[in-house]
C-alpha cells in the first residue's frame, strides 16, 4: 500500500475556544497504481485529508503512512523533504505564478533541490514536449490559454517523478472539454504507474471509468452508504 | 486561472501571442549593461576632466598666492558666509541688532571654533 | 511593480545622499588644494571683540622678528550694491608686492592687472559674476559710492578667467590707494597684513612671537584657515546628511513595512511554494537575493545619477544650501573623486539598513502555513 491511513483525526486549535475537529477516525488505503476520488461538499474535510496525504502536516491522532514513512514521526523539515520526493500537487485553479514563464513554473519544485539550471531546463523541456506545449516555454504563464495552463500544472506535478499525484478540485473552474482532457491525462498517468488521489465533487471526475474507487467524506468522516 | 483561447481576436494580438516576449531577466541584464556602459563613459570623461583640471588648479594657485585669498567665493550674502575662515563666532551678531540669520548658508559655512 | 517602486524611491534617496557627499567632498578637495597657498600668517586688529583697521606701523614692528620674509598690507572689504542687492568683495593691494603677483596676468580671461596708484588710478580687474551682474553692455566704466555718497569712477582693465570663479567671481581688485579712497580709510591704516615667512615649518613659532609682540592683534595661520574648511566639509556637511538621513530612515521604515505585510497574493505564492517542497529558508534565500539585487541596482542608479547631477548640472539641487540668497553665483565646476571608501560609506548607510529592513520581517512572514494553498 502506498497510502495507509488508520483512525486518522485532525483537530485545529486543540484545547482552545475555537477548536475545530476537521477529521475523525479516517481509515483509508490506496494501492500503488490506483486512482481514488475523494467526494464531498465544501467543509467536509476533503482538503484536510488531502493535506495529510500530501505530507503537509501530520494528523493529530491515528496513523498515516505515506510511501512507507509514518508522518507523525517526521519533524517539519523531513516532512517537507518527504513531500518533495513523494507528492506532486495539482491545485484548484492550478495556482501557477503568472509573472514567471511556463518553463520557470514547471521547474519550481526543482529549485530548492539545488538542481543545475541546465538540468532543470532539460527536465522541464521533456515534460513540455510530452504535453505538446514546448512552444510556450518562454511565455509568461499569465498569457497562455486555459488548456495550456492545465498541462503546465500537471507537468509541474511530475517534474520530480513523484509516485503520488494529488489533485485538489482540478476541474472546478474548467469547461467540460478541458475537464475531459484533464481526466484523459490522469488516465495516462495511472497507466504509467502513478498513484492518483483526486478531491472533487465534479461528476465528470468521480464517474470517470479510470477512477477505481470513490470515497465520500461528510463532516470529517468517511460516509459509507 | 483559465483563459479563453479566443480572447485575442485581432491579428496584432494574435501575432503578439505568437512572438516570444523578452524575459524579465534579459531585460534586467540589458539595463544593467547599459548602466555599466554609461558608468564607463562617465569614468573616461571624468579622467579627461581631471587632466584638464590640473591647468585650472595651477591658475587657482596663482590667484590664491597673488591676492592672498583665504576663502572660497561661494556664499556672498554675508561676510561670515563669504569669509568664514577669517571671521569669528561673534561676526553674525555684529551686522545689525535685528539682523536675520542667513539660512541655510549661515548653518553650513561656519566660522572656525577657536 | 512594488519592487520597481521601492527601487526608484531607494535610488532617489541614494541619489540625494551621494550627491551631497560628492559636492562636499569635491569642494573640500578644492579648498584643500587651493588654500594650501593662502598667506602663511594673516594679522587682523581686534578691539572690543570686533575687527578694525590695523596700523601700517605694526608691520614695521615685526621687522625685528627673525624668519619673516615679507609683510604686505591689504585693504579689503565689502561693497553693498543697493540697486542689485549684491555684495562685492573689494580688494586693494599692490600686486607686485605679493608672491606670484607678477603671474596674476595669466589668470585673466583678458586685460591686465591694475598697477600702482601713480600709474593706474581707478583701474580694476573684476570677476565674472561682477561683469554679468553690472550688465555693462560693452562699457568698461562704472562708479561706486564712497561713504560720503560721492561717486568714484572705475575702469575695467581686466577680467578674471571663468576657471578661477570659485575664488574670484565676486572680486573687484584694485590698488591700495583706490581701495582706501573708496572705503574712506584714513592714511596709515589697512584692513590686514599678510606675513610671509622664510621657513614654513616656523609658522607657528613666528605666529606666537607676533602675538607676544602685538597683543591686540589676531594672528591667523594657514593651518587655522585650512582647518575651517575641514570643519565646514567634515561633520558640518552632516547638516545636509542629517536631513537626508531622516529621509533614509523614513525609507527604511517603508521597506520594513512593505516586507512585513504580505498581500493575499504573496501569502498564496508562499503557500504554493511550500506545498511544492520549498522550505522557509529557501523562500528567505530568494527574498534576500531580491533585496540584494534591488539595493545593489538602486545604489548604482543613485550614484550614477548623483555623479551626473554634480558634474554636469553643477549640483543644482544643493545650490540653495551652499549659496543661499547670494545674488552672485559662481559656476562651481566640481569634479568629485570616487574613492572606494566613499562608495562603501554610502553602501553602509543605505544597502545594509535596507537588507536588515527586508530580510528580518521576511523571515517572520515566510511562516505562512502550506495548507492555505489548498481549497482554493
Amino acid at each position: 500500500m502506498l497510502i495507509e491511513l488508520s483512525q486518522v483525526s485532525k483537530v485545529y486549535n486543540q484545547g482552545r475556544a475555537n477548536e475545530v475537529r476537521a477529521l475523525s477516525g479516517i481509515d483509508l488505503t490506496v494501492e500503488q497504481g490506483s486512482m481514488v476520488c475523494l467526494k464531498g461538499p465544501s467543509g467536509s474535510g476533503k482538503s484536510t485529508l488531502l493535506a495529510i496525504i500530501g505530507c503537509i502536516f501530520p494528523p493529530t491522532s491515528g496513523r498515516a503512512v505515506i510511501a512507507e514513512r509514518q508522518l507523525a514521526r517526521l519533524p517539519d523539515r523531513f516532512l517537507t523533504l518527504h513531500r518533495r520526493e513523494t507528492i506532486g500537487f495539482i491545485f484548484q485553479r492550478f495556482n501557477i505564478l503568472p509573472e514567471l514563464t511556463v518553463l520557470e513554473n514547471i521547474a519550481l519544485p526543482l529549485l530548492p533541490l539545488g538542481v543545475t539550471p541546465k538540468e532543470r531546463k532539460l527536465r522541464a523541456h521533456e515534460l513540455l514536449e510530452r504535453f505538446g506545449i514546448s512552444h510556450r516555454a518562454q511565455f509568461p504563464a499569465g498569457q497562455i490559454s486555459g488548456g495550456e495552463l492545465q498541462r503546465v500544472a500537471i507537468a509541474r506535478a511530475l517534474i520530480n517523478n513523484q509516485p503520488i499525484i494529488l489533485a485538489d478540485e482540478p476541474t472546478a473552474h474548467l469547461d467540460t472539454n478541458l475537464s475531459r482532457e484533464f481526466m484523459a491525462i490522469m488516465q495516462q498517468l495511472k497507466a504509467a504507474g502513478k498513484t492518483i488521489v483526486i478531491a472533487s465533487h465534479d461528476p465528470l471526475v468521480f464517474e470517470h471509468p479510470a477512477i477505481d474507487r470513490t470515497v465520500t467524506i461528510l463532516d470529517g468522516r468517511i460516509h459509507v452508504p | 486561472m483559465t483563459k479563453s483561447p479566443n480572447r485575442w481576436c485581432s491579428p496584432c494580438a494574435r501575432a503578439k501571442r505568437c512572438v516570444e516576449p523578452m524575459r524579465p531577466a534579459l531585460r534586467f541584464a540589458m539595463f544593467l549593461c547599459l548602466l555599466l556602459a554609461l558608468d564607463g563613459a562617465l569614468l573616461f570623461d571624468g579622467l579627461s576632466r581631471r587632466m584638464a583640471e590640473y591647468a585650472t588648479l595651477a591658475r587657482l594657485e596663482v590667484v590664491t598666492r597673488g591676492l592672498g585669498l583665504t576663502d572660497l567665493a561661494v556664499a556672498t550674502e554675508a561676510r561670515y558666509t563669504r569669509h568664514p575662515a577669517v571671521s569669528d563666532p561673534v561676526v553674525p551678531f555684529m551686522d545689525h541688532p535685528g539682523a536675520i540669520e542667513h539660512f541655510p548658508t549661515g548653518a553650513f559655512w561656519l566660522p572656525p571654533s577657536r | 511593480m512594488k519592487s520597481l517602486s521601492v527601487l526608484l524611491v531607494f535610488a532617489a534617496v541614494i541619489f540625494l545622499l551621494a550627491s551631497f557627499q560628492m559636492v562636499t567632498q569635491a569642494l573640500s578637495d578644492k579648498a584643500k588644494q587651493v588654500l594650501a597657498h593662502t598667506p602663511e600668517i594673516t594679522l587682523q586688529k581686534m578691539s572690543a571683540g570686533r575687527q578694525e583697521s590695523i596700523p601700517l606701523a605694526y608691520g614695521e614692528q615685526l621687522a625685528g622678528i627673525f624668519g619673516i620674509r615679507r609683510v604686505v598690507p591689504r585693504i579689503w572689504g565689502y561693497y553693498f550694491d543697493e540697486v542689485r542687492l549684491t555684495n562685492y568683495t573689494v580688494m586693494g593691494l599692490e600686486v607686485n608686492e605679493m608672491p606670484e603677483g607678477g603671474r596674476l596676468g595669466a589668470t585673466l580671461a583678458k586685460g591686465v592687472m591694475p598697477g600702482p596708484a601713480d600709474e593706474a588710478q581707478g583701474r580694476v580687474v573684476v570677476g565674472q559674476s561682477i561683469k554679468k551682474t553690472m550688465d555693462l553692455a560693452g562699457r568698461t566704466t562704472f562708479s561706486l559710492f564712497r561713504p560720503d555718497l560721492s561717486l568714484k569712477p572705475f575702469e575695467i582693465s581686466g577680467e578674471f578667467s571663468p576657471d578661477t570663479d570659485i575664488l574670484t567671481n565676486d572680486l573687484i581688485v584694485m590698488n591700495v590707494a583706490d581701495a582706501r579712497d573708496l572705503f574712506g580709510i584714513p592714511a596709515g591704516l589697512v584692513t590686514d597684513l599678510c606675513v610671509y615667512v622664510a621657513n614654513p615649518k616656523e609658522i607657528e613659532t613666528i605666529a606666537k612671537k607676533i602675538s607676544e609682540a602685538l597683543p591686540s592683534v589676531r594672528v591667523l595661520t594657514r593651518s587655522q584657515i585650512q582647518k575651517t574648511y575641514q570643519v565646514v566639509f567634515g561633520w558640518r556637511s552632516g547638516f545636509g546628511s542629517i536631513c537626508l538621513l531622516a529621509a533614509l530612515a523614513a525609507f527604511v521604515i517603508l521597506a520594513w513595512d512593505k516586507a512585513s505585510g504580505l498581500s493575499p497574493e504573496e501569502r498564496r505564492e508562499i503557500a504554493i511554494l511550500k506545498v511544492l517542497g520549498w522550505e522557509t529558508s529557501d523562500i528567505l534565500a530568494v527574498r534576500s537575493r531580491e533585496s540584494v539585487i534591488v539595493s545593489g541596482l538602486a545604489c548604482i542608479v543613485g550614484m550614477t545619477a548623483a555623479y551626473i547631477h554634480v558634474v554636469y548640472f553643477d549640483a543644482a539641487l544643493f545650490r540653495p544650501v551652499l549659496m543661499g540668497w547670494s545674488v552672485l553665483r559662481p559656476d562651481l565646476h566640481l569634479l568629485p573623486r570616487l574613492a572606494a571608501g566613499d562608495i562603501l560609506l554610502i553602501l553602509a548607510f543605505t544597502v545594509i539598513p535596507y537588507l536588515a529592513a527586508t530580510v528580518i520581517p521576511a523571515w517572520r512572514s515566510a511562516t505562512v502555513p502550506a495548507d492555505s494553498a489548498l481549497g482554493g
